[in-house]
């Protein structure tokens, strides 16, 4: 059965918590990176930190917990599209209404 | 002589609906079409958010103003340790221990619960403590909305793993049939934390404009 056959790469509970302890860790720098970011004032460089680190949480999940680096190229083309539909629309408008420049 | 019978049509759809031309069980396939359909619904509510947040507004506070990041940090904590919890049901169904499938899939459940009780604290304080409430200002609109909305989709999820505990408890465990289906409540599931993610980092730590 093809379900059978990639849970077979799928990784074991200890590095399901592995990966929790990651994700933990990483929301934790994020909450830090804010309160130093009240302190310090860091600017874009805070905006791009904090992005970046959920980034690395979305794909962290994706990933491992919802098995799409382990399922077939299909599933993630359709997912991809969607993201990539939704972030170029969503972008496109809030530059046309100067939001992405009022934060600047 | 009798000549062979054809099998029964049901039969016969139902192991055709299994693996289509593209080799990924069809309702495998749909769950990730709808998740993917779900990056505009959030993309827009979460656009729309982004919109009004830094205007100014004659009348009351606006989210930014009035957030408690410690709280709204451990109930994504919270949130983040539930698609632990969903991972793990999964994995113990797929070694066929039901017990644990059903200890993780409750766990699931209670988790997502102290997350949607969270909210509910946050929103009561917001409208008591801040006076913030949805028809306060655009900003604030766009707030409960988006997050009203997640909130919604935890609660669909909470409901759907506790139909698949009950399921498991009635019936003395899940079949291999049933596998799918938890399946898809995890895929679900762990999207919801996705979103979550993402509210959390966009909407509350980028646009916060206090310590919490």
């Amino acid at each position: 059965m093809v379900a059978e056959e990639h849970h077979v790469a799928h990784p074991k509970p200890s590095q399901y918590v592995k990966i929790a302890v990651l994700l933990a860790v990483l929301t934790a720098i994020e909450v830090g990176l804010f309160y130093t970011n009240n302190t310090l004032s860091l600017g874009w460089v805070n905006t791009a930190m904090l992005l970046i680190l959920a980034a690395l949480k979305f794909v962290i999940v994706i990933g491992w917990y919802m098995h799409l680096r382990f399922e077939k190229i299909t599933l993630s083309r359709f997912f991809s599209f969607g993201f990539v539909l939704a972030f170029t629309l969503y972008a496109i408008v809030l530059v046309s209404f100067g939001v992405l420049a009022l934060n600047r | 002589m009798s000549e062979p019978t054809a099998p029964p049509e049901d039969e016969a759809v139902a192991h055709h609906d299994e693996h289509e031309s593209t080799g990924v069980e069809n309702r495998k396939l749909g769950m990730w079409v709808f998740l993917s359909s779900e990056f505009l619904f959030f993309g827009a509510l979460i656009t729309n958010y982004l919109l009004y947040f830094g205007r100014d507004y004659p009348q009351g506070p606006t989210p930014a103003e009035v957030y408690d990041i410690p709280f709204t940090s451990v109930s994504s904590f919270v949130l983040l340790m539930s698609s632990l919890t969903m991972v793990l049901a999964h994995n113990a169904l797929s070694r066929r221990d039901q017990g644990a499938t059903r200890t993780w899939l409750l766990a699931t459940a209670m988790l997502g619960s102290v997350f949607l009780a969270g909210q509910v604290f946050e929103f009561t304080e917001f409208i008591v403590e801040h006076d913030m409430t949805l028809s306060t200002n655009p900003a604030a609109s766009a707030f409960y909305v988006l997050t009203g909305f997640h909130g919604t989709h935890v609660a669909i999820g909470v409901i759907m793993l506790l139909s698949l505990f009950g399921l498991s408890k009635r019936l003395g465990g899940l079949s291999d049939r049933q596998h799918l289906n938890v399946e898809l409540v995890g895929l679900y599931w762990h999207f919801v934390d996705i979103i979550w993610i993402v509210i959390f980092t966009v909407v509350y730590l980028l646009t916060a404009t206090g310590g919490g």
